[in-house]
């Protein structure tokens, strides 16, 4: 058996007289192998289809199909593609759709990228903050994060006045409700993913390729550039793609950032037309279905780049633990950017959304606000419906999609990478169009799927389980596939010449090798299925409440001050949660690596 | 509900079921409609009869659980102890859109339906029953439908939220006209919820003011620059009170006085006529628990029902009953006429405002 000694190279137990037998083993294993791989394959592919098909089926007939009242198919059209194009025309809204996906993505991955370099690479004090600011601002409901940056940078808000004061100003400095602001609010809801994916690729950096470029007189700027960004293309592309389409398709911040800005963007018109009764879904699908081809293309070309995997491969045979880069007098600044980063990221929307849960309405911070604390809006909280239950079920499928959702798509990417099986980018597609499904349209696909197909989890976890897995394929995908292309081949050959069986070699393996890659998704699908709201609405059931329909219960009805209370109450249990994962990985998770 | 009263209620109906089975007339196999449309002497003891062999009720709800839904449920179930009432919480579109889904698979779970515009839905669907009940005589024509598909809970009035501290009273828009003055342009807020947000403002206006003089109201009030969210008037309402709008149109009047009862500085004003819409309550053509259904709907509707809308600080439909603070319903000081948008015009015209709202406002 292959093992790991001090230095990380393996010492393979194979004598020299044994060759011929050992070569006859080899050639007798690969065929098992490939055995194992097809049947990996039937069954990943199995799995996938079934969960990704339905949908797909509803997303494209949505966009295709008139419907009646009560939701049933009526007449064949094409009007919500002309009327598509139609929008796409008017430049305003498409320029600033691609203002806003291109700007969110761009300043995301500067931002994460830039934290998660400092955190692995350098000897920067206050590393551990990264993790820490990364897990805990991603555990703060959606809804109350961005309330939280309006409240902060609205006109009446503090960082207004304080602006105001210092520059002698009559009017606001800020003004949030922009293109800007929608883009800054944007990037730093998804910075911590960047950072989670882009940390895992940048711990698995292979040290002699950079070690070489200095020897040859390079920079650590021309190093960085030249060297380590290119090893990390597949990383990138993942980062970038995915923040593309989903600010390119998304409602939420548009609607709540741009909409009294009167930026309107290419989904304010679908958003306000699924507001009509019957509610119309068709734009929402078409826009979607456009948006498949585009990503079906940028996936092929993708697949074309790196399918000479071997450029990306940084964890080889010999140990490849990179070396932390020392910045001198320099480190005490990228400290303070990391608190910086702690403080804009997480500090200060946590501050006000606890300000704004202990006061009995919404008040600028004021001394005279201070008299008026209570701790009214926490009761409230408290008391609200099946509140245990609801944690204890948003805790569950958190845990369950996680951890279903980074099993299965780390197969997939196995046979992505490793694999020489033809057709196989279609996988990579399937295993992508969920990102692009309408929410709405994907949750009440699944809702008539079960509710006509006799498998009994209507009403149940179950059917919660199988539409989070669904939908957060997409990422589980990008943090293994990024992870394995790093893998060279050579380690899993080293195992099965060694005699170890398919299943060995990927636990012993390969798993424990792409433990940052997988750790880091396993978190961020935790905590993304812990807000996720659009299927849910639809498919929870009076015994089976969840979190974040509560949570957006109490943003529709309720006032701020005790959407605020439960928001905190939920950030603090998410983010312990966190914590206890972030120390139980570090100790056997990636270290061991 | 307490593991010791789940074995008493369970007892209750063991009791009722030995004592009462074998006086149970036909009623036992009634359809629905039977039951829904009884008229006769002994209604009262029927129901509760076969309201005992039920045991449970499913709601399905637009209300707010910890406001309003609890109370009624809690008031309920004293009233009947054998009956155990199950909510379903969700907006209207969803509500709706879970029970189509479940009918269409014939999966009958839902007794009672409420919302705005939610029943009037359910009803051109054709899933809705008639009912009749004796309390329905008790409100005026305007809060029930013509052919018994459903009745009123509660009221919303429509007014302007302002902002105290940045808004004097004497400066406060008093009339629609008000609305247009030029010191308010780019200082309001509303939000454009269909169902409670600028479309049913735009409704009021070309129903009201007539279609040609409506709008050209809207295209004055267009050059206003009201900023628009897609946030719900509760939310506007509590950016106004945050300062970041002096003004917020279209929100509940009661949400301004609850605030306004904690100390925000907040005040609502009312704009004749002020815009309601009304809160209905119906039941599902295939309800599995009629008769327990028909109880709680004659529970909601009855002035002893209406109570408990009224100290949930809702305002409560049935005329004999006052709002909490009086003069939050027309007539109690503040205002005298109500435009009430029935929700069958709400569905129809619904999407004409819509339209008109993105036409004109949005570009």
């Amino acid at each position: 058996m292959a093992k790991q000694t001090s230095s990380g190279a393996y010492n393979l137990p194979i004598k020299s007289a044994d060759a011929s037998a050992a070569r006859r083993v080899f050639r007798f294993r690969s065929l098992l192998r490939f055995d194992a791989a097809t049947g990996v394959m039937i069954g990943v592919s199995l799995v996938t289809a079934y969960l990704v098909l339905p949908p797909l089926y509803s997303v494209i007939q949505t966009s295709l199909f008139t419907t009646k009242l009560t939701g049933e198919i009526d007449e064949f059209t094409f009007r919500y593609y002309q009327e598509l194009i139609r929008e796409l025309q008017v430049v305003g809204p498409f320029l600033n759709t691609i203002y806003f996906s291109a700007g969110s993505a761009l300043f995301a991955t500067l931002l994460g990228g830039s934290i998660a370099w400092l955190v692995t690479r350098t000897d920067t004090p206050l590393r551990g903050l990264g993790y820490f600011t990364a897990f805990a601002s991603f555990g703060t409901p959606f809804i109350l994060y961005t309330i939280g940056w309006l409240l902060l940078l609205g006109k009446a808000g503090p960082v207004n006045f304080w602006l105001k004061t210092v520059l002698d100003q009559p009017g606001p400095i800020i003004n949030i409700y922009s293109l800007w602001g929608m883009i800054f609010i944007e990037s730093l809801l998804w910075s911590p993913f960047v950072f989670l994916m882009l940390a895992a690729a940048f711990r698995s950096m292979d040290p002699s390729l950079e070690e070489a470029s200095a020897v040859c007189g390079a920079r650590v700027w021309q190093t960085m550039r030249r060297v380590s960004l290119r090893l990390m293309l597949p990383a990138f592309f993942s980062v970038v793609l995915l923040i593309f389409i989903r600010s390119f398709e998304s409602f939420e911040i548009p609607a709540l950032v741009g909409l009294p800005g009167d930026i309107r963007v290419l989904t304010t018109s679908i958003y306000l037309d699924a507001q009509k009764l019957p509610p119309r879904y068709g734009s929402a699908g078409a826009f979607s279905v456009l948006l498949m081809f585009v990503v079906a293309g940028t996936l092929y070309l993708y697949f074309r780049v790196t399918r000479e995997g071997d450029r990306f491969h940084t964890i080889t045979g010999k140990g490849y633990r990179p070396a932390l880069i020392h910045l001198g007098r320099w480190r005490y600044l990228a400290g303070a950017g990391l608190l910086a980063y702690a403080l804009v990221l997480l500090v200060l929307p946590f501050l006000i959304i606890l300000w704004a849960s202990l006061l009995p309405f919404y008040m600028q911070p004021s001394i005279e606000a201070l008299s008026r604390f209570t701790a009214k809006n926490y009761v409230t909280a408290i008391h609200f419906p099946k509140i245990t239950d609801s944690i204890k079920n948003s805790i569950l499928l958190g845990l369950g999609s996680a951890s279903a959702v980074m099993a299965l798509t780390l197969l997939a990417s196995w046979l992505l990478v490793r694999t020489k099986m033809r057709g196989r980018w279609l996988l990579d597609l399937l295993t992508t169009l969920p990102l692009l499904f309408p929410g709405i349209v994907m949750g009440l696909a699944i809702l008539r799927f079960y509710l006509f197909v006799p498998i009994p989890v209507y009403g149940t976890l179950w059917i919660l389980l199988i539409a989070f897995v669904t939908r957060y394929i997409p990422y589980g995908i990008r943090y293994t596939h990024s992870g394995l292309l790093q893998l060279h081949r050579e380690l899993e050959e080293a195992a099965y010449t060694a005699g170890a069986t398919w299943s060995n070699c990927m636990r012993r393996i390969v798993l424990p090798l792409v433990t940052p890659s997988f750790l880091g998704g396993w978190a961020f699908i935790f905590l993304l299925s812990a807000k996720e709201l659009s299927m849910s609405v639809l498919l929870v059931s009076p015994q089976t409440p969840v979190v974040s329909v509560a949570i957006f219960e109490l943003w529709e009805n309720a006032q701020v001050g005790e959407l605020a209370a439960f928001g905190v109450i939920w950030t603090v249990i998410l983010v312990s949660i966190a914590v206890i994962y972030y120390l139980f990985a570090r100790r056997y998770g990636v270290q061991q690596s | 509900m307490s593991l010791a009263s789940q074995r008493l209620s369970a007892f209750c109906v063991l009791i009722a079921l030995g004592a009462g089975g074998g006086l149970v007339p036909s009623s036992a196999v009634a359809t629905v409609e039977e039951i829904a449309l009884m008229n006769r002497p002994d209604r009262q003891k029927i129901l509760i009869e076969g309201a005992k062999k039920e045991g449970k009720i499913s709601w399905y709800t637009t209300l707010i659980v910890d406001q309003v839904v609890r109370p009624v449920k809690d008031a309920f179930e004293k009233e009947y102890p054998f009956l155990q009432v199950e909510f379903f919480r969700g907006n209207a579109e969803r509500l709706v859109q879970k029970m189509f889904a479940e009918y269409q698979a014939k999966r009958y779970d839902v007794d009672i339906i409420d919302g705005t515009v939610s029943p009037t839905m359910v009803r051109r669907a054709g899933y809705l029953q008639r009912f009749s009940s004796p309390v329905l005589a008790e409100y005026p024509a305007d809060l029930k439908d013509p052919q018994g598909y459903w009745g009123t809970t509660n009221l919303y009035f429509f007014a302007t939220g302002y902002n105290t501290k940045m808004v004097k009273l004497n400066d406060v828009p008093k009339t629609y006209e008000d609305l247009l003055n030029p010191r308010w342009k780019g200082q309001m807020m509303w939000s454009t919820s269909r169902g409670s947000g600028a479309p049913i403002f735009v409704g009021t206006i070309l129903n009201t003011m007539g279609q040609e003089a409506g709008k050209a109201y809207l295209q004055k009030l267009k050059a206003q620059n009201i900023a628009k969210s897609s946030a719900s008037n509760r939310q506007v309402l509590d950016l106004t009170i945050a300062g970041e709008y002096p003004l917020a149109l279209q929100i509940f009047n009661h949400h301004a006085y609850i605030s306004k009862t904690a100390g925000a500085p907040v005040d609502w004003m009312p704009h004749e006529p002020v815009t309601a819409t009304i809160q209905t309550m119906a039941l599902a053509k295939n309800s599995p628990h009629p008769h327990a259904a028909m109880l709680l709907l004659d529970f909601a509707m009855s002035e002893k029902g209406q109570k408990v809308f009224q100290q949930s600080n809702y305002l409560p439909s049935h005329p004999k009953v006052p709002a909490k603070q009086i003069d939050l319903k027309p007539g109690g000081g503040k205002f005298k006429r109500a435009y009430y948008i029935n929700p069958d015009a709400q569905y129809d015209k619904g999407n004409e405002w819509v339209d008109y709202f993105n036409n004109v406002f949005m570009k």
